[in-house]
């Protein structure tokens, strides 16, 4: 034992005293010292780092010893026998002194400022002027992206501010105020009556085609390819900004004559129409062959373009998933139900005059356009009035501006709308550089205009651009952070009022308010966006499945199901208020016909319907089942244990460990050979420097390794193995190279000396015991990180035990969870 | 409406003539004894195959590499830089350092934060010239282009929006209304100005910085408005691009030949003396002959023969894009200088990353060409085992540019390019 070490156990117990403290250097000196000493310092790590107590330089080793001997994986189960009792001494005397220290370290923590990212600013805008949305035109398409953080949107760091996004948003700013309140005359309304055989088809993004394919049907419009989409040619786009009554007549022809193993669409699925309004999208559902009128009567921005289309996923099955190889299908069905008429067709190809090109092939999709009878909305007519208001001045911009906005009337005005924007009461004389804004705008501009400008104005300060930029009171802060974490944007005049009354000071309370915002759906940001940020689902398709290999994920869209999966799944789980380590452990899931395909499993309706399904066989269910996870932590064409436990470790158990040193000589996958993964990692286990990681990172992704790069079950990995060739042999096409097949091996054993030899046992293991408590508490830090916009430090362990315990009380109850995040000193910042 | 003056310039033909008005600053310059130089930077984010990019041998008469093959006719006015790096852990999201040696999450750490090289360079001649920089790409940019704030540059991402941004003049309606916008604008930042004193006072670190970036980005955004107002009376030079589009199917090669001409153009009329153009991760090139896959598909292709011959396919159009604008450049005589604009125009062409197959960011693929450099073939700029930093040839450019600077964040010398 060297001397240094003894130093530090006198130091310790120096400090400590006697009594029971005394017993626990000694636990140490006995277990862990054999292997964390001056010579010999496994895992980079040896006692004498800890010191006397914990400091801000050590802090996460104290940290990380609590972790791995509450876990069991320290000590080694070979290396020293330490008993249950011990145990709990050694945990008890870590989290002591720990206690200690961040009692010694007590601060108030305040977030940083930040922008608001683009979807907090649209929603902001919107609530600041009091409309619906903020307008069909897309004024906020021109702003710069978000930079997002390991997923998340809200990270100070990542969202930068320029020159180049100030200038954007006061473009933005002001056309959503123009689409708002409306000046000059009212425009006059126009009626456009249009017949189907006018309509104009046109290509997603590119040029138009002012006449389509021969008609189906005189007189009517048919989608037939369903990248094409139709737009009236006298109201490409609407000419003011308004209300307009839009009725479509229009049914679902030949749904159920082809089957859906050629056309992709489901048996379950009716036809749908949807109207595209710029960027708002209504979608009807049509009736089979039956007319029915649509009506809609929407508020347009000037310059939105009006567009319909077919929103299936289907029709892109046969070939390279062009339509034209879609009409193949035409040909055959022909052929079996009516070979008279297929004869007479085939004889017309043959005679004519196209010779060696591909139409004199018999099957090519362009010998039978008038021959489909695939599913497709069919648009007979259309009537378009507008633009309508009630009053001049629209009602909308009333509650705005007033009846009769003047210059002189700038402050009254402008006040309600500076107040909602800038999320608290104003100072005194803070108006009075916008109002004299607006004065001297009002001779060039006109009253209103100038007004608008004001509003402009405030929507371009930094009090509103920028969260947590000033000094305000307590309850001003808190009601913005609420509102922006649970609704991504301003907080409405309850919440703001119910705090200043001191009626969310508790943690029932929060609790009781968060409840109720979620049973009134009012939630609706939070659980589509956390759940996606979480896990990182932008990444998605950043290394998709081999689209040779996998044409059923990519033709089916399958990643847009996937990530349906996720937010159904989530959303579940807070509406039901189930508890957190449900979000792994649970046996169901929410999928649809085709999530069914890959997961292989029966008795799911044949239709796009999100429905919960319980798995039977313990390999799915929870994020560990779903394709969304299986799938972006694959490559192309193979599968990584080290990508999948990593992913597991970072995002379920709060474990971040170190990227390989930077001399690491990196070998490139040669997924040529025909060996198992783990024969390709072996240096993983044998080599000392990388298992001293890898021992620990692999075994949290071996078990996946039965889920291929789409996330469906593999018993084996099927390898095409290249062929032998001599150079002036032609080369053979990969789906004819000879396959190797390896049986895929799941199992491994983690530091701790638990086993597993597949995905069931290891479900069971990675949310059972301490594993829980980390995945809540993984769970928690990753709220903590979208809410305040940065990671949560080390010192901050202390409040996350509390919160993590607060949940413990209600059964890690997703809710209560939820709340006790919000209620703790990490979030209020007092 | 933008299609009638878009067809009125197409019916103009496609006579390139250098406007007057262009030609005087570029006269003033070289009056002032410094012929312009300008700066072209061609980059992707994954790297390049590396044993089909390095030629395999070292030296001024090194053979050409596979990828390379299309600079043939240049090969002695281009190097190629073997074993330099900037040192950062291996991984996506670190090739952003590409052109300036610093990822954003260390920025902090220096002077400049991560200001890439080009925009060092656009700041130098921002006077001169009416845009400091130009980037360009098709779909997404590659985060290469960063400025003093830290933020990235985005690019021009569709050639009509940069043909318009470059070459087509406003209307005397449109001017007016610009002008109005501008001034408009000025007013609204005037007011804002005013609201800082209600802005955090006693904050620190990260906070304070945030809160200076929106207070830079107003003093930025007003000097910006007021360059602006000055270029609005200037007529910008007349150039046609239309014949790469009158294609039945307009390929990405055409796309990119467009913007290499306009940008080789842009140079011609001293619109700008740098420019970027990227050719990014998600962008379909299956266009270029022999590719199927996903560029970051063939990236990963675990050794497989038929998926690095696409990556390699891939990898050699970039090149051959490079070429072809090169060639170009090398036709112009330089105006009071003697030798072809590309003598005086230095070409960077690489990658932050070393190779997308294993993820590696050592030995990064790096070409220099042009620049009137007495140039060195292929080059290995190791020593005793280790890289050169990347930033050393930085500095190099930097110098030659006319900056007078020894050193550029990570370097710990200069790059000769001029002898081994």
């Amino acid at each position: 034992m060297s001397s240094n070490f003894s130093t530090a156990v006198t130091l310790l117990l120096s400090v400590l005293g006697v009594g029971v403290l005394r017993a626990d250097p000694a636990i140490m000196k006995e277990h862990c010292a054999k292997c964390h000493n001056e010579e010999k310092t496994k895992g980079k790590f040896k006692l004498t780092y800890l010191e006397a107590a914990p400091t801000g330089e050590n802090l996460d080793r104290w940290l990380d010893c609590l972790e791995l001997v509450k876990d069991g994986e320290m000590p080694p189960e070979d290396e020293s026998e330490l008993t249950e009792s011990d145990r709990e001494k050694l945990i008890a005397f870590l989290k002591q002194k720990l206690k200690e220290f961040d009692k010694r370290n007590q601060r108030v923590r305040t977030s940083a400022p930040r922008r608001l990212n683009n979807r907090e600013f649209e929603n902001s805008v919107r609530d600041v002027l009091m409309i619906k949305d903020i307008g069909t035109h897309q004024p906020t398409d021109n702003l710069i992206g978000d930079t997002l953080h390991h997923g998340f949107d809200t990270h100070g760091d990542s969202l930068g501010f320029s020159k180049f996004h100030l200038e954007q948003y006061i473009e933005s700013a002001r056309m959503i105020v123009d689409a708002t309140i409306l000046s000059g005359k009212q425009p006059e309304s126009r009626r456009y009556e249009i017949s189907g055989d006018e309509i104009w088809r046109k290509r997603l993004n590119q040029k138009i085609r002012k006449r389509g394919l021969p008609s189906l049907d005189p007189g009517v419009f048919d989608f037939l390819d369903p990248l094409k989409s139709g737009v009236f040619p006298s109201f490409r786009m609407a000419p003011e900004t308004g209300r307009y009554k839009i009725k479509i007549k229009a049914t679902g022809k030949d749904r159920l004559v082809y089957k859906t193993e050629n056309t992709g669409q489901y048996e379950g699925d009716p036809i749908r129409l949807s109207v595209h309004l710029g960027d708002r999208v209504r979608t009807f559902v049509l009736p089979d062959e039956e007319v029915m009128e649509i009506e809609m009567e929407e508020w347009i921005a000037a310059g939105s373009r009006l567009e319909m289309r077919n929103p299936t996923d289907g029709l892109r099955l046969k070939g390279n998933g062009g339509f034209r190889f879609q009409v193949s299908i035409a040909a055959r069905h022909l052929k079996t139900h009516d070979p008279e008429r297929y004869a007479k067709r085939v004889s017309e190809i043959l005679k004519s005059d196209v010779k060696g090109s591909r139409r004199s092939n018999i099957n090519d999709g362009r010998n039978w356009w008038a021959y489909w009878e695939g599913p497709r909305p069919r648009v007979f007519s259309a009537v378009i009035e507008g633009p309508l208001y009630e009053s001049w001045p629209p009602k909308r911009q009333l509650a705005l501006v007033g009846e009769n906005p003047t210059v002189e009337k700038a402050e009254e005005i402008l006040r309600p709308i500076a107040e909602r924007a800038w999320r608290r009461s104003l100072r005194d004389g803070e108006l009075d550089s916008v109002v004299e804004l607006v004065e001297a705008k009002a001779e060039s501009l006109g009253d209103l205009e100038a007004i608008k400008e004001g509003i402009v104005r405030i929507l371009v300060s930094p009090s509103f651009l920028i969260l947590n930029s000033e000094d305000r009171t307590a309850s001003e802060r808190f009601a913005s952070k609420f509102s922006y974490f649970l609704q991504s944007t301003l907080p409405e005049e309850e919440i703001r009022q119910a705090v200043q009354s001191g009626n969310l000071a508790s943690f029932e309370e929060v609790r009781d308010a968060v409840q109720l915002l979620v049973a009134g759906n009012k939630v609706e940001p939070f659980l589509e966006v956390f759940p996606y940020s979480w896990l990182e689902l932008n990444d998605i398709n950043f290394m998709a499945p081999d689209p040779d290999r996998y044409q059923f994920y990519h033709r089916k869209r399958l990643s847009d199901d996937m990530v349906n999966e996720v937010r159904h799944f989530f959303r579940h789980v807070v509406e039901n208020n189930r508890p957190v380590s449900e979000l792994i452990s649970a046996d169901y899931s929410f999928i649809n016909a085709d999530l069914a395909e890959i997961y292989q499993v029966k008795g799911v309706p044949q239709d796009s319907k999100f429905r919960k399904y319980t798995f039977r066989d313990g390999r799915r269910g929870g994020f560990l089942g779903m394709g969304a996870f299986l799938t972006s932590t694959a490559d192309s064409l193979s599968t990584s244990p080290i990508h999948r436990g990593v992913y597991v470790m970072e995002n379920f158990m709060g474990i971040h460990p170190k990227p390989p040193p930077a001399d690491v000589q990196i070998e490139e996958p040669d997924v040529r050979q025909a060996k198992t993964i783990k024969e390709i990692l072996k240096a993983h286990t044998k080599n000392a420097t990388c298992a001293s990681c890898h021992v620990n990172i692999d075994p949290y992704g071996y078990a996946f390794e039965n889920f291929d790069p789409t996330g469906a079950w593999r018993k084996a990995y099927v390898v095409p193995v290249p062929p032998e060739r001599n150079e002036d042999e032609k080369a053979i096409p990969e789906k004819r190279w000879p396959k190797s097949t390896i049986p895929v091996d799941p199992s491994a054993r983690f530091r701790n000396g638990t086993e597993y030899q597949d995905i069931t046992e290891y479900r069971k293991y990675i949310i059972g015991g301490a594993r829980r408590d980390r995945f809540v508490r993984c769970f928690i830090t990753k709220l903590l990180t979208y809410a305040n916009g940065v990671e949560p430090g080390e010192t901050d362990f202390a409040v996350i035990d509390k919160i993590l315990a607060k949940s413990a009380e209600n059964d890690y109850r997703i809710v209560e969870t939820i709340s006790a995040v919000i209620d703790s000193p990490l979030f209020r910042e007092e | 409406m933008k299609t009638t003056r878009r067809t009125f310039i197409k019916g103009l033909g496609g006579a390139l003539t250098l406007p007057f008005l262009e030609a005087a600053p570029l006269a003033a310059a070289a009056a002032a004894g410094g012929t312009p130089r300008r700066f072209l930077v061609v980059g992707n984010p994954v790297g390049m195959q590396p044993d089909y990019f390095f030629p395999k041998e070292f030296g001024k008469n090194a053979p050409l590499s596979h990828t390379l093959r299309s600079m043939e006719w240049m090969k002695d006015r281009m190097t190629v830089l073997s074993h330099t790096d900037h040192n950062v852990a291996n991984g996506h999201g670190r090739e952003i350092s590409f052109l300036s040696g610093v990822l954003p999450g260390d920025a902090q750490a220096f002077p400049e934060k991560n200001m890439s090289l080009d925009q060092v360079m656009a700041r130098h001649t921002a006077a001169q010239v009416r845009y400091p920089s130009i980037g360009a790409s098709l779909d997404d940019g590659i985060r290469m282009s960063w400025t003093a704030n830290g933020v990235e540059n985005v690019p021009f991402t569709d050639p009509q929006k940069l043909f318009d941004h470059l070459f087509l003049n406003l209307t005397e309606k449109e001017k007016k209304m610009r002008r109005e916008v501008i001034e408009r604008n000025g007013s609204i930042l005037d007011s804002v100005g005013d609201q800082f004193a209600s802005l955090k006072k006693s904050v620190s670190g990260t906070d304070s910085d945030r809160l200076d970036q929106f207070q830079t980005s107003v003093r930025d955004l007003e000097k910006s408005f007021s360059n602006r107002l000055n270029w609005i009376e200037h007529d910008k030079p007349k150039y046609d691009i239309s014949e790469h589009f009158s294609h039945p199917e307009v390929t990405i090669e055409n796309r990119y030949n467009a913007i290499f001409d306009m940008i080789g153009y842009a140079f011609e009329t001293d619109l700008t003396r740098v420019a970027t153009v990227a050719f990014p991760l998600n962008l379909s090139y299956t266009d270029v002959g022999g590719v199927n896959r996903s560029y970051h598909a063939c990236t990963h292709n675990g050794k497989m023969e038929n998926v690095i011959a696409e990556l390699v396919a891939i990898e050699s159009f970039q090149i051959a894009q490079l070429s072809r604008c090169l060639k170009k450049l090398d036709s112009i005589k330089e105006p009071n200088a003697d030798g072809t604009m590309l003598d005086h125009t230095m070409v960077l062409f690489g990658s932050g990353m070393g190779y997308g197959g294993t993820h590696s960011n050592r030995n990064l693929p790096i070409m220099v060409a042009g620049g009137g450099f007495k140039h060195l073939g292929h080059v290995d700029t190791s020593r005793n085992g280790a890289s050169t930093p990347l930033c050393n040839l930085y500095v190099t450019l930097l110098k030659s540019f006319g900056i007078d600077r020894d050193e550029f964040n990570t370097s710990t010398g200069a790059f000769d390019l001029n002898h081994v």
